[in-house]
């Protein structure tokens, strides 16, 4: 078996984000948590590279990486100042779960098994046009997305620093 | 159809993760895992050809649906967390299974 580029990159980008993944769902320390959890992200941001939409993944990297991340980083030392050290994670319900997310997987994997013939070979769509399309077509949906943030901004600053001294 | 299966993996990783954790930190990032495999297999399945249908998926369409999603898990994410901390600063409780009260 010949192997080409993209199967490389596709081989080395499920690995990483598998290990991510795994690393984010089954360790015991909260610092290995937050560090599996950005492997997994910026893997997604490879992802979107591979399926050909850059923009999308360097948005990826801002908004997940440079965002989401440092916000449960910030969470994290908040919340476990004042303890000897950082607590210890722990799970429960291991099997059943187990049981559940493999299902899951089972369940859409067999159903969409069918309806997928083979990968088109273009290249995602160009930034320029993501633009145009985010300012028309997609007005509605990106104005609502605008609002959505400020409100979610808002409501985090109501829910934290909401009491009255 | 392989990144299908890998799509799924990382999924059901992730909801073996918001189902098993009993910290909250923990599962939230659970769940921002699970978006992410979902947007993931959106983008993924816009590059592929269908048997089902005959529509061919516009790659400009996907990147602004997969931008809004994004926006959309990031704006969850914060106001999941601002009610963590404001969880831990009432009650001292970080865990699933400590909290039992509805009353705040």
């Amino acid at each position: 078996m010949e192997l080409n580029l993209a199967d490389i990159a596709f081989w080395l980008l499920s690995a990483i984000s598998i290990a991510g993944a795994a690393t984010a769902v089954f360790t015991r320390d909260v610092m290995r948590l937050t560090l599996g959890l950005g492997v997994f992200l910026l893997s997604v941001a490879g992802w979107f590279l591979y399926f050909g939409h850059a923009f999308v993944a360097i948005a990826q990297v801002f908004v997940y990486v440079g965002g989401v991340l440092v916000l449960i980083l910030f969470a994290i030392m908040f919340l476990h100042r004042s303890e000897q050290g950082l607590p210890e994670l722990t799970s429960r319900h291991a099997l059943d779960s187990a049981v559940v997310a493999v299902g899951v997987a089972v369940l859409v994997i067999t159903s969409l098994r069918e309806y997928v013939t083979g990968q088109l070979p273009t290249v995602g769509g160009a930034d320029a046009e993501i633009g145009v399309s985010l300012l028309g077509a997609y007005l509605p949906h990106f104005e609502a997305a605008g609002v959505l943030l400020l409100a979610a901004l808002v409501a985090a600053v109501v829910i934290v620093g909401g009491e009255k001294r | 159809m392989n990144f299908i299966v890998v799509t799924m993996v990382l999924f059901s990783l992730a909801l073996y993760g918001v189902l098993t954790r009993r910290d909250i930190v923990g599962v939230l990032a659970s769940i921002e895992m699970m978006l992410g495999s979902a947007t993931l297999l959106f983008v993924g399945l816009s590059r592929t050809t269908t048997v089902a249908t005959t529509i061919t998926p516009d790659p400009t369409h996907t990147g602004a649906i997969a931008l809004i999603l994004m926006v959309t898990a990031a704006a969850g994410a914060a106001v999941g967390l601002a009610l963590l901390v404001a969880l831990a600063r009432k009650t001292a409780r970080t865990r699933t299974d400590e909290i039992t009260e509805v009353k705040g």
